[in-house]
């Protein structure tokens, strides 16, 4: 579904965005993700396609709030038929869709927030949309029913053929998506596949907003087979890439924390890597998930990711020195004019 | 003493149902809709509280004399029943539209929001949704406007007299007794009274304790 929508109040926005299968809406806090939703939904006046001018009432559209806004006295059975036709449909068989039937004559107040979450979902379903709008699903789950979540909504987009736009700001939503649009500054600024969008966001913002922590600026020295040397500092970097540059330009280059490779000294790299290796020191070390994260001080102020495995043969403590590797294929370029 | 009391019932029971008829639908305005005038409005209908009963009663009097404003058109309703219905629905609207508007205000909009997007209609959104929502809140709010008119006195006495089986309230009826000295007649109508009172107070506090278990059970 192509949606094409215009909003003057409570902020600006121009949007316009393909919906097919999955499709999330990345954007920091502000940026209008949420008014856009309620928009589509019919309750912030807006203009565009589809649906426009239409009462909320009117429009074949289902939509969740962050807070889920299920009814507080009625059960999760009645939450549901509260949208079926009064002649028909059953409330159980929609909640048996999102695996809920058996807490049927829960009130909201005695269910999870994943629970109350399909919950909505089953009720926004009995309203038969063709459209449905999802905020921040997953913001208030922890990682397991975030996974179950975005597997439901996967299975019955595909199912019922229906579009899903899904409004986020956790990249990691966006990255088990079939499609990415990102909101900046009233409008979508890069849409695409979220491989495309992650590997190569089209501007420094998006880059951090798709977990870039390192950006830095240099200067094109070179233009070669497989892509550019950037000069940064007294350091040549090869850089594999498509997007060239004339030599002279300044740009802003990045690279991903988990892509930095420590340089292992049994393993000698290959001499044309050999310009791409920083020496570094470990300036503090975290505890992230199962593995760490490392704030690398010296020739460039870089953090990285340490995988579990990695970490368990390398033994790196604060104040180590180290060789790191960025490679050729993992320094993305930004477009010269951020 | 039966009959004091029947017409205070009376003039309790019709001033609470008009407070509900009225009283619920301008708390739904005030507390969903944001207008110019609106603390105005809001501190008029509020003035009551402030206001000591006899001033209130004594400018209703002079409206409502066959000489006033609103007797000149009519409203001939000093020392009549009409005459104090007006003085308590107007005295006891402060309570009961304070009650309403908190129940409404317990609501959350957002859920009101998507229950339109849902495609329910107007009339199931109130049967279905808000309505069962905030009972609790009117009743108690009716409850207390009903006792509230129970114990009123000082605009009662102003506007309507004290015409046995006309005007002549429960309070009004201690009064006289206890200007004639007869305290055993007195102390019995007041014991009623306070039982009475104390009975209504303990189901509006009861009430209100199930409506915030309700609003509190929200997923808010």
């Amino acid at each position: 579904m192509e949606i094409a929508y215009r909003i003057e109040q409570p902020l600006r926005l121009d949007v316009e965005l393909q919906v097919r299968g999955l499709t999330a809406l990345l954007g920091g806090s502000g940026a209008g993700k949420t008014t856009l939703l309620k928009a589509l939904a019919g309750l912030v006046p807006a203009n565009g396609r589809p649906f426009a001018g239409l009462p909320p009432e009117k429009r074949q559209v289902g939509y969740l709030p962050q807070g889920y806004a299920l009814v507080p006295h009625l059960t999760a059975a009645e939450n549901v038929a509260l949208a079926l036709p009064d002649d028909g449909g059953s409330a159980v068989s929609l909640l048996e869709k999102v695996e809920l039937a058996h807490l049927a004559d829960k009130l909201p107040g005695e269910l999870s927030g994943g629970q109350q979450q399909r919950v909505a979902l089953a009720r926004a379903l009995a309203r038969k949309p063709r459209l449905l709008l999802l905020d921040e699903p997953t913001s208030a789950l922890d990682a397991i029913s975030r996974d179950s979540a975005l597997d439901l909504l996967e299975s019955l987009s595909r199912s019922l053929k229906l579009p899903v736009l899904i409004v986020t700001h956790d990249p990691y939503v966006a990255s088990r998506c079939d499609h990415v649009g990102v909101l900046e500054n009233g409008r979508i600024a890069q849409a695409g596949n979220p491989e495309d969008v992650f590997q190569r966001p089209a501007t420094v913002s998006i880059a951090r907003m798709v977990g870039f922590s390192n950006i830095f600026s240099g200067v094109i020295s070179e233009i070669t087979d497989s892509g550019v040397v950037l000069s940064v500092g007294e350091k040549r970097f090869r850089v594999e890439t498509p997007n060239r540059p004339p030599p002279g330009s300044r740009v802003d280059w990045g690279i991903r924390p988990e892509e930095v490779m420590v340089v292992r000294p049994d393993r000698p790299l290959p001499q044309e890597l050999r310009g791409n290796v920083l020496t570094v020191t470990v300036e503090r070390m975290q505890k992230r998930g199962a593995g760490y994260c490392l704030q690398l001080g010296g020739e460039l102020p870089l953090s990285m990711l340490l995988p579990r495995h990695v970490q368990d043969r390398l033994r790196l403590t604060e104040a180590a020195s180290i060789e790191v590797v960025l490679k050729p294929r993992y320094i993305h370029l930004f477009s010269a004019s951020d | 003493m039966i009959q004091a009391f029947l017409l205070s019932f009376k003039l309790a029971a019709l001033t609470a149902l008009v407070l509900l008829v009225f009283g619920v639908p301008l708390a739904y305005w005030l507390a969903f809709n944001d207008f110019r005038g609106r603390r105005l409005l809001e501190a008029l209908l509020l003035l009551p509280l402030t206001l000591p009963p006899t001033v209130l009663g004594f400018y209703l009097l002079l409206l409502l004399s066959p000489d006033g404003p609103l007797g000149k058109i009519g409203l001939r309703w000093a020392f009549s029943f009409a005459g104090i219905w007006l003085g308590s629905i107007i005295f006891s609207l402060p309570f009961a539209l304070t009650a309403y508007k908190e129940a409404f205000r317990a609501i959350d909009p957002e859920v009101l929001d998507v229950v339109r997007t849902l495609g329910v209609s107007r009339w199931k959104r109130w049967r279905k949704v808000i309505l069962p929502w905030i009972w609790p809140g009117l009743l108690s709010g009716t409850l207390l406007a009903f006792a509230h008119t129970l114990g009123e006195f000082g605009v009662v006495l102003l506007v309507g007299g004290n015409i046995p089986g006309k005007t002549r309230v429960a309070s009004i009826y201690i009064f006289d007794l206890v200007q004639a000295l007869d305290f055993e007649a007195a102390h019995q109508a007041a014991a009623v009274f306070v039982a009475l009172s104390f009975a209504l107070i303990y189901a509006v506090r009861s009430l209100e304790e199930r409506w915030k278990s309700r609003t509190g059970s929200s997923n808010r």
